[in-house]
């Protein structure tokens, strides 16, 4: 009876769903739609001159300000820098949080000893660092990747924290049972096994560290995203400043959109994981 | 004349947590020979796993005696292999990877570990599956697995912890005789904790049926049923009969005990 009645509600929901065409490429529509209108919107505030035409480019103007910022080679340059800063950064951040972030989950004592002390770090934002960046490291490549360090290391030691306790304590059981030696299970065991909440942690650093490189570039750099935006100020070029805010977004989104789905895609979906994190 | 296999005298375990003191087995003594099919039957909660673990040497005893060919055991050992109740196969290593984890872990070299892994993919009936993650494979294949995992180190003991539990009645009934084929072919000793009655007199030589917590030996069964066994014959219809009338009072005391800690608890 039950049964019956659960079965009817999935043939009206699903003819529901027909009617409205709730499909995906429906739904890629509607995305596209609003960013077309939004740039008609923005089209409309410039021709109306809403704001005034010297703070406020036209959508025309930053296509403008591509081309030629993508001619001389600028826009490479600098998105260069800031990717570079950023990659190095966020190795640094994984490479020094995974090993701990492993320490602090598996043992109680580390955790005992030095969670207090992360978790009152931690609140601290990455751009109040700058300032002693530039003093410890100078104007520049150091001193920005230190930054981005210091405010990526966060989410990616917490999450493997949170990756190795969530870990089934079976795991731990046949790993004995079957005499693993301490390096086998901690490379064949804790980290594929923490894996889903390690690559979690990986792309809010990597989020981190995008978000924070620009502040870092305004303050203590002279090339970079960041920099090419702030100095954008002095010349009175918007357009510019635009340009560079796309170019950071669309970044952003491909390597979210490729680089981390694609590292899950050959890992924890493969290996039937990745619902864990939730 | 030569020692059992696993010798057990007087043994204890008890839980200390905050609020409680639970004695969970209580004077267990047992003897199984080399090559014996022994059962540990009993209500949950009897503490027939905390057993077997502590012959794994998984959590230690808490008092008593407990011996492997003569040698007290004090931790996990190359003579023993356990296959647990819900597989506990790792997700991220292929199927042969997970056979050959044992193996892995004592230093084997890669080659010979191959080799070990499709001989066994082969005797469980899985040789297509090697390159295949577990969660491709259905909970019958994935309970064969972890047989072919334990089998690879060749233990003596083979410790299984209620492994068909969590399978329908007829994969089950399929891998029982796997099972006992495989142990057959191999000659292991296998300790097997199970809580139905018809699988552990189906399989064992015998049945150690254990009370409600703590849990004692309450009846050590001889089954001398000649394999194949047929479960509707007379003698195994008796036998039956026998194991339930001696479990149904635990069953019933477990019950009574559980309920306890729920008014307890409240």
């Amino acid at each position: 009876m039950a049964e019956l009645a659960s079965t009817r509600t999935r043939v009206e929901t699903s003819s529901w769903r027909a009617r409205l065409g709730s499909t995906p490429r429906r739904d890629t529509l509607l995305g596209a739609v609003t960013i077309v209108a939004l740039l008609l919107l923005w089209e409309l505030v410039y021709r109306l001159e809403l704001m005034p035409r010297w703070a406020f480019p036209s959508p025309l103007q930053v296509v403008a300000a591509f081309y030629e910022l993508g001619r001389s080679g600028v826009l490479f340059y600098n998105a260069g820098a800031s990717v570079g800063r950023q990659i190095t950064g966020v190795l640094l951040a994984a490479a020094f949080g995974v090993p701990v972030g492993l320490a602090l989950g598996a043992s109680p004592t580390i955790r005992a000893a030095f969670l207090p002390l992360c978790r009152m770090i931690y609140p601290i934002p990455g751009i109040a660092w700058i300032p002693l960046a530039i003093l410890w490291f100078g104007i520049g490549f150091k001193s920005t990747v230190f930054v981005i360090f210091f405010t990526g290391i966060w989410p990616i030691i917490f999450n493997t924290m949170a990756g190795v306790q969530t870990l089934s304590g079976q795991y731990t059981d046949v790993a004995r049972a079957y005499l693993a030696p301490r390096s086998l299970y901690t490379r064949r065991i804790l980290i594929p096994g923490s894996l889903p909440f390690i690559i979690a942690g990986l792309r809010l650093t990597y989020g981190v560290g995008w978000r924070v490189i620009v502040g870092a570039e305004m303050i203590s750099s002279i090339v970079g995203l960041g920099f090419m935006i702030d100095d954008a100020r002095w010349q009175l070029r918007p357009d510019i400043m635009i340009c560079g805010m796309i170019t950071i977004a669309m970044i952003g989104w491909v390597s979210e959109n490729w680089f981390f789905d694609w590292v899950e895609r050959h890992t924890i979906e493969r290996w039937g994981m990745k619902a864990m994190p939730g | 004349m030569s020692g059992p296999m696993v010798l057990i005298e007087r043994l204890s375990k008890r839980y200390l947590t905050d609020d409680a003191d639970i004695l969970a087995l209580a004077d267990i003594d047992l003897n199984v020979g080399e090559g014996e099919f022994v059962s540990l039957l009993g209500p949950s909660g009897c503490g027939k796993s905390t057993l077997l673990k502590i012959v794994a040497g998984l959590i230690p005893a808490s008092e008593g005696r407990i011996e492997i060919e003569g040698k007290p055991v004090t931790a996990p050992g190359p003579d023993r292999a356990v296959v647990f109740q819900d597989y506990a196969l790792f997700p991220w290593m292929t199927v042969e990877s997970n056979i050959e984890f044992g193996l892995e872990a004592r230093g084997v070299p890669a080659p010979r570990r191959r080799q070990v892994s499709s001989e066994l993919l082969r005797v469980i009936g899985l040789a297509e599956f090697g390159t295949k993650y577990p969660h491709h494979l259905s909970g019958g294949m994935k309970q064969r697995v972890a047989l072919a995992r334990a089998l690879a180190v060749d233990p003596k003991i083979l410790l299984m912890d209620e492994p068909f539990g969590a399978l329908d009645a007829q994969t089950r009934s399929v891998l029982q005789e796997e099972l006992l084929r495989i142990w057959r072919r191999y000659r292991k000793t296998v300790i097997f904790v199970t809580h139905s009655i018809e699988e552990a007199i189906y399989l064992s030589d015998r049945v150690i049926v254990m009370t409600a917590r703590p849990g004692r030996v309450k009846a050590d069964i001889a089954v001398a049923e000649e394999r194949p066994r047929d479960l509707t014959s007379p003698g195994m219809g008796k036998l039956q009969r026998q194991v339930r009338a001696v479990l149904a009072e635990e069953i019933d005391r477990a019950a009574a005990l559980e309920q306890a800690d729920l008014v307890a608890a409240e």
